[in-house]
C-alpha cells in the first residue's frame, strides 16, 4: 500500500486520550489544560438553547460514579454510535468526577455533533469546593490546577438545548424572569453561577405539585406548578420540559400532565440510595422510551492513591 | 554523604537523594522502582557503600514507598556484587520486616528469603540465623510475625548443628501469646516442613501442629487447616491416618463455621496427599457432614466440589450412594448460592455414573435446578449441558431445557440475557441445526432489536459463531434474510446493529451471498438520514472491503466511500476518509 494513501487520524492523540480515560485513568494535567483550551473553544460557539437534532439519548445526573457512566454507555450504546445529550452535575459525591468530567468534555471535543453537555449547578466553583471535586482533583493531582481549568471551562457550557424544537432540555427548571427561549437567549452566561437570578434558576429550580411559583427549600432557584409548565411549553410551542437535578426511584419521573419529566443517571446515587438510573432515547420520529439501569457490578471501590495535597507541607 | 564537587559521576547519585527527599511522594516511589539502574550507574562497591546505607536510614517513609523498597531489595543481589556481598542486604530488610503496615512486612520477609536462598554458607551461619534469631524473639509481634516466613529456607541452608535451634525456636512462635504470630506459624507450617528431616516432622512437628489445631481462636485453627495437606505428603500414609486424618476429621466438625468453609473448600487436596484408599473409608463421611452443615457458606464450598471429589475416590458406588442423598437435597437447599454452586458441578457426575444411574437420579435433580427461581442456577446448568448430553442425550432433556431458555433469554435483568447468549453456540452444538433453528432461531435474531446495546452487540456476535457452527449455506438460508429484514427498523441503533451483524457475518458466508445479497444493502443505507448510520457505513465497508474482490472495491465500496467523503457532516466525513485510506484503489502506480 502506498504510504501517501493513508490518511493519517488527525484525532490520533484524543482518541488515545479517550482510550485512556475510558480505562478510569485520568489525564496528565498539561493534558487537560489542552483540553479545556479545546473545549473552551467550541462552548463558546453554542447557543444557550443549543439546538439538538433527533435522535438523541438524554441523560441526568452523573456525579462522578464513573463506573455507572459506562454502563450507562452499555445500555445506551458508545459515543459517537449513539447521541447524547447530558443535562449536567457531572461531578461531586462520587469517586471518579475527575475521570467522569474529562472524559465527557474529551468526548465533546471529539465529537461535537453527536453530544451535548449542559451545565448543571455542581459545575460551578463554589459548589464543587464544598462537595468534593475540588478535593478529587487535589487528590489526583496534588495541586488544584485542573480544578481552576475545569470550572473555568463550566462557565461556557450551554444552559439549556432545544431537541427538534419541540423537547427543552436543562439542568434545573424554570424561572419567573423568563417567558420565552428568546429571554434565554439573551443572557450572558458565561460567569460563575449567580446566586439569584434567571441564570441560576434554570440551574435550581424543581417542579412542585403546588400551582404557580414557591420558594425552594434548597435555597436557590424556586418550585414550579402545574400551570407555569403548560404555559411555558405552550407560549414556547414545545411538548415537554426535560430536567434532572432531583433523585427519582426510578430513575425518570412523569409530572405535571407529562409536561415535564426528570431524569437521573446516577444508579444508587452516593453508593446508599438504593434507586435505579435511567436514560431518555428520542427517537427519529420524537418518541421518548425510558431505559432504566442499575449500578455496575464492582470491585473493591474506591481506589485512589494516597498523595499529600501542598499545603501539608 | 555524596560530595557535588564536579564529579560527573555522582550525579545518578545525587539525583537519587534528591528525588528520595523530594516532596512529592510520586517522584520518590518513581526513584525506588529504578533503584536497580541507578545501583547499574555506582558500581557494586559504591552501591555497598553509599546507597545501601542510605536506604537503611531512609526506613521513615510512605508505605507504599517502603513497600517498592522491600521488593526492589529482594532482587539487589546482583547489584552488591553477588552472593558473597548479599549479608549487605540485610539489614535494610530486617528493619522493613519489622514495620507496622502487613503488606510491607510481608514483601520484606519474601524479599528476605529471597536472598537467604543466595547467601554463601558462613554468610549463612554468621548472618542470617542470628537475623532469624532476632526477629523470632523480637519484642514487638511485628517482627516475630515475619520470622515465620524465614523458617523453610533457614533450616535449609544451616548446618545440622544449628537445626535443633530453630525447631525448638519455631516452637516457641507457635506457641507465642500473641495469635498474630500463631497465626503466621500455622500458616508456615507446611513449608517449614517440607525442610524438616521426616523423623523431627513426626516428633517435633505433629505435637506442635496439633496444638495449633485446638487452639482457642478460630483463625488459628483456620490457618492449621492449611498445614494438613503439607504434612500429609511428607509423612507416610499410616503416620498420616495416624496423624493427619483424626485432625481433619475433627476439624470437619470444629465448632466454628469458618474452619469447617476452609476444609470443605481443600478437602479434595486432603484427598489427594490421603490417598484414595484411606479417603474413600475415612473421609466420605466428613464430606456428608460438611454437606449437610447447618451454615449455607459451608453447604455451597461442599456442593461445589461434588464432582471433584467423587472423582478423585475413583467415582466408585460407595461414594456415589453417600453423596447422591445430599446432592437431591441441596437441589432444593433453601439457599440460592448453594444451588448454584452445586448447579456449577452437577453436571459432571453424569459421565461417573452412566446412563441408567444418571436418568435415574440425577435427571430430576437437573429438571429441578432447571426450573430454580434464581437465574444464575439455571444458567450454571446450561453451562454445562455438554457433560450430560454426551451420556444421556440431550432429547430428554430438551423439554425443560427450552422452556428454560426461553425464560432466561427474556429475563428483566440484561446481565443474564447476555450469560445465556454466551451459552448459545454451546447449545447450538448439542442441539444439531435442525432443531436448533426450529426452537431457538428467532430468539437469536429478537436480540439484535434487545433495548439494551450490550444485548444487541451480543447478538451480532453470537450470529457469527452459528455461522461458523452451521456452515455458509445455513448461515444463507436462516441468518442473512432475516437479518436484511430488518434493515428498515424505525429506530436508528437497531438499524445500526444489522450493519454491525452483516459485517460480522461477512467473513464467514459465501461471496456470492456478500457480494449479491449483503453489499448492495450496506450500500444503500449510505442514503439513510440519520449520519450516525452513514459513518458506520463506512465503518462496516472498511470491514468488508479486504473480504470481496478488488473489482468490487472498486466498482462498488470506494465510489460509496467517496460519496461519504463530501457528506455535510463531519464524522461521517472522518470515518469514510478512514475507510478509504484504508481500502486500496485497484490500480496502484
Amino acid at each position: 500500500m502506498a504510504s501517501s494513501a493513508v490518511a493519517e487520524n488527525p484525532y490520533r492523540d484524543l482518541d488515545a486520550h479517550i482510550e485512556s480515560l475510558l480505562k478510569c485513568s485520568p489525564l496528565p494535567e498539561q493534558d487537560v489544560k489542552a483540553l479545556c483550551d479545546k473545549a473552551r473553544e467550541i462552548l463558546i460557539e453554542e447557543s444557550n438553547v443549543q439546538p439538538v437534532k433527533c435522535p438523541v439519548t438524554v441523560c441526568g445526573d452523573i456525579h462522578g460514579q464513573f463506573q455507572d457512566l459506562l454502563e450507562l454507555f452499555r445500555i445506551g450504546g458508545n459515543c459517537p454510535d449513539t447521541n447524547y445529550l447530558f443535562m449536567g452535575d457531572y461531578v461531586d459525591r462520587g469517586y471518579h468526577s475527575v475521570e467522569t468530567v474529562t472524559l465527557l468534555v474529551a468526548l465533546k471535543v471529539r465529537y461535537r455533533d453527536r453530544i451535548t453537555i449542559l451545565r448543571g449547578n455542581h459545575e460551578s466553583r463554589q459548589i464543587t469546593q464544598v462537595y468534593g471535586f475540588y478535593d478529587e482533583c487535589l487528590r489526583k493531582y496534588g495541586n488544584a490546577n485542573v480544578w481552576k481549568n475545569f470550572t473555568d471551562l463550566f462557565d461556557y457550557l450551554p444552559l439549556t438545548a432545544l431537541v427538534e424544537n419541540q423537547v427543552f432540555c436543562l439542568h434545573g427548571g424554570l424561572s419567573p424572569t423568563l417567558d420565552t427561549l428568546d429571554h434565554i437567549r439573551q443572557l450572558d452566561r458565561v460567569q460563575e453561577v449567580p446566586h439569584e437570578g434567571p441564570m441560576c434558576d434554570l440551574l435550581w429550580s424543581d417542579p412542585d405539585d403546588r400551582c404557580g411559583w414557591g420558594i425552594s427549600p434548597r435555597g436557590a432557584g424556586y418550585t414550579f406548578g402545574q400551570d407555569i409548565s403548560e404555559q411555558f411549553n405552550h407560549s414556547n410551542s414545545l411538548n415537554l420540559v426535560s430536567r434532572a437535578h432531583q433523585l427519582v426511584m426510578e430513575g425518570y419521573n412523569s409530572c405535571h400532565d407529562q409536561n415535564v419529566v426528570t431524569i437521573f443517571s446516577a444508579p444508587n446515587y452516593c453508593y446508599r440510595c438504593g434507586n435505579m438510573a435511567a436514560i431518555m432515547e428520542v427517537s427519529e420520529q420524537m418518541r421518548k422510551s425510558f431505559l432504566q439501569f442499575e449500578p455496575a457490578p464492582r470491585r473493591g471501590e474506591p481506589e485512589v492513591t494516597r498523595r499529600t495535597p501542598d499545603y501539608f507541607l | 554523604m555524596a560530595d557535588e564537587g564536579g564529579d560527573d559521576s555522582l550525579y545518578p547519585i545525587a539525583v537519587l537523594i534528591d528525588e528520595l527527599k523530594n516532596e512529592d511522594v510520586a517522584l520518590r516511589l518513581n526513584s525506588v522502582r529504578r533503584l536497580s539502574t541507578i545501583a547499574l550507574a555506582l558500581g557494586e562497591e559504591r552501591t555497598r557503600r553509599e546507597l545501601i546505607p542510605f536506604l537503611t536510614d531512609s526506613n521513615d517513609d510512605e508505605d507504599e514507598v517502603l513497600l517498592a523498597m522491600a521488593e526492589e531489595l529482594g532482587n539487589f543481589v546482583p547489584y552488591v556484587g553477588g552472593p558473597a556481598f548479599a549479608d549487605n542486604l540485610l539489614g535494610p530488610l530486617e528493619t522493613l520486616s519489622t514495620v507496622e503496615e502487613t503488606v510491607v512486612r510481608e514483601k520484606a520477609a519474601e524479599s528476605l528469603a529471597k536472598v537467604g536462598t543466595q547467601l554463601p554458607e558462613p554468610a549463612v551461619i554468621e548472618h542470617f540465623i542470628p537475623l532469624v534469631r532476632r526477629l523470632a524473639t523480637g519484642e514487638w509481634f511485628t517482627s516475630r510475625v515475619s520470622s515465620c516466613g524465614l523458617f523453610g529456607t533457614a533450616y535449609h541452608r544451616c548446618p545440622s548443628q544449628m537445626r535443633p535451634e530453630l525447631r525448638s525456636l519455631y516452637g516457641q512462635l507457635c506457641r507465642d501469646d500473641t495469635p498474630m504470630v500463631r497465626r503466621a506459624a500455622a500458616h508456615n507450617l507446611g513449608r517449614f516442613a517440607e525442610r524438616v528431616e521426616p523423623q523431627c516432622i513426626s516428633r517435633e512437628l505433629i505435637p506442635l501442629f496439633q496444638e495449633l489445631t485446638v487452639d482457642d481462636q478460630d483463625s488459628v485453627r483456620l490457618l492449621a487447616v492449611d498445614s494438613c495437606g503439607p504434612l500429609a505428603r511428607l509423612l507416610t500414609r499410616d503416620e498420616s491416618a495416624a496423624h493427619v486424618l483424626p485432625v481433619v476429621q475433627k476439624f470437619a466438625a470444629d465448632k466454628s463455621w469458618r474452619v469447617r468453609y476452609n476444609v470443605a473448600q481443600q478437602l479434595c487436596q486432603l484427598c489427594e496427599a490421603l490417598g484414595p484408599d484411606l479417603a474413600r473409608s475415612e473421609l466420605i463421611p466428613a464430606f456428608v457432614r460438611l454437606l449437610r452443615d447447618s451454615e449455607a457458606e459451608v453447604r455451597g464450598a461442599a456442593g461445589g466440589k461434588v464432582a471433584q471429589f467423587c472423582s478423585l475416590l475413583g467415582a466408585n458406588e460407595s461414594c456415589v450412594v453417600a453423596v447422591l442423598p445430599c446432592v437431591k437435597e441441596l437441589a432444593a437447599d433453601s439457599n440460592q448460592f448453594v444451588r448454584a454452586s452445586l448447579a456449577s458441578v452437577v453436571m459432571e457426575l453424569a459421565p461417573m455414573l452412566g446412563k441408567a444411574a444418571t436418568i435415574e437420579h440425577l435427571l430430576p435433580v437437573f429438571l429441578a435446578l432447571l426450573k430454580d427461581d434464581f437465574p444464575d442456577v439455571r444458567l450454571n446448568i446450561i453451562s454445562k449441558l455438554d457433560q450430560v448430553n454426551k451420556v444421556i442425550g440431550i432429547e430428554l432433556l430438551a423439554q425443560s431445557l427450552l422452556p428454560a431458555i426461553e425464560e432466561l433469554a427474556e429475563d428483566k435483568h440484561w446481565r443474564v440475557r447476555l450469560a445465556i447468549i454466551d451459552y448459545i453456540p454451546l447449545l447450538a452444538g448439542q442441539l444439531g441445526s435442525n432443531f436448533f433453528q426450529e426452537k431457538l432461531g428467532p430468539q437469536c435474531l429478537k436480540w439484535l432489536s434487545d433495548q439494551v446495546y450490550s444485548i444487541r452487540e451480543a447478538a451480532t456476535s453470537n450470529l457469527a459463531k452459528l455461522a461458523r457452527e452451521f456452515g455458509p449455506d445455513w448461515a444463507r438460508d436462516h441468518l442473512v434474510p432475516q437479518v436484511l429484514g430488518m434493515v428498515n427498523n424505525p429506530h436508528y441503533l437497531y438499524r445500526m446493529t444489522v450493519l454491525v451483524a452483516i459485517a460480522s457475518l461477512a467473513p464467514v458466508v459465501s461471496n456470492d451471498v456478500l457480494c449479491h445479497n449483503m453489499l448492495p444493502v450496506v450500500v444503500n443505507c449510505s442514503k439513510d438520514k440519520v449520519p450516525n448510520i452513514k459513518f458506520n457505513v463506512a465503518k462496516m465497508l472498511e470491514r468488508l472491503a479486504p473480504l470481496v474482490e478488488p473489482v468490487v472495491v472498486e466498482r462498488t465500496i470506494r465510489p460509496c466511500l467517496l460519496e461519504l467523503n463530501s457528506d455535510g457532516d463531519s464524522d461521517v466525513r472522518f470515518f469514510a476518509s478512514q475507510a478509504l485510506a484504508h481500502t486500496t484503489p485497484m490500480i496502484s502506480a
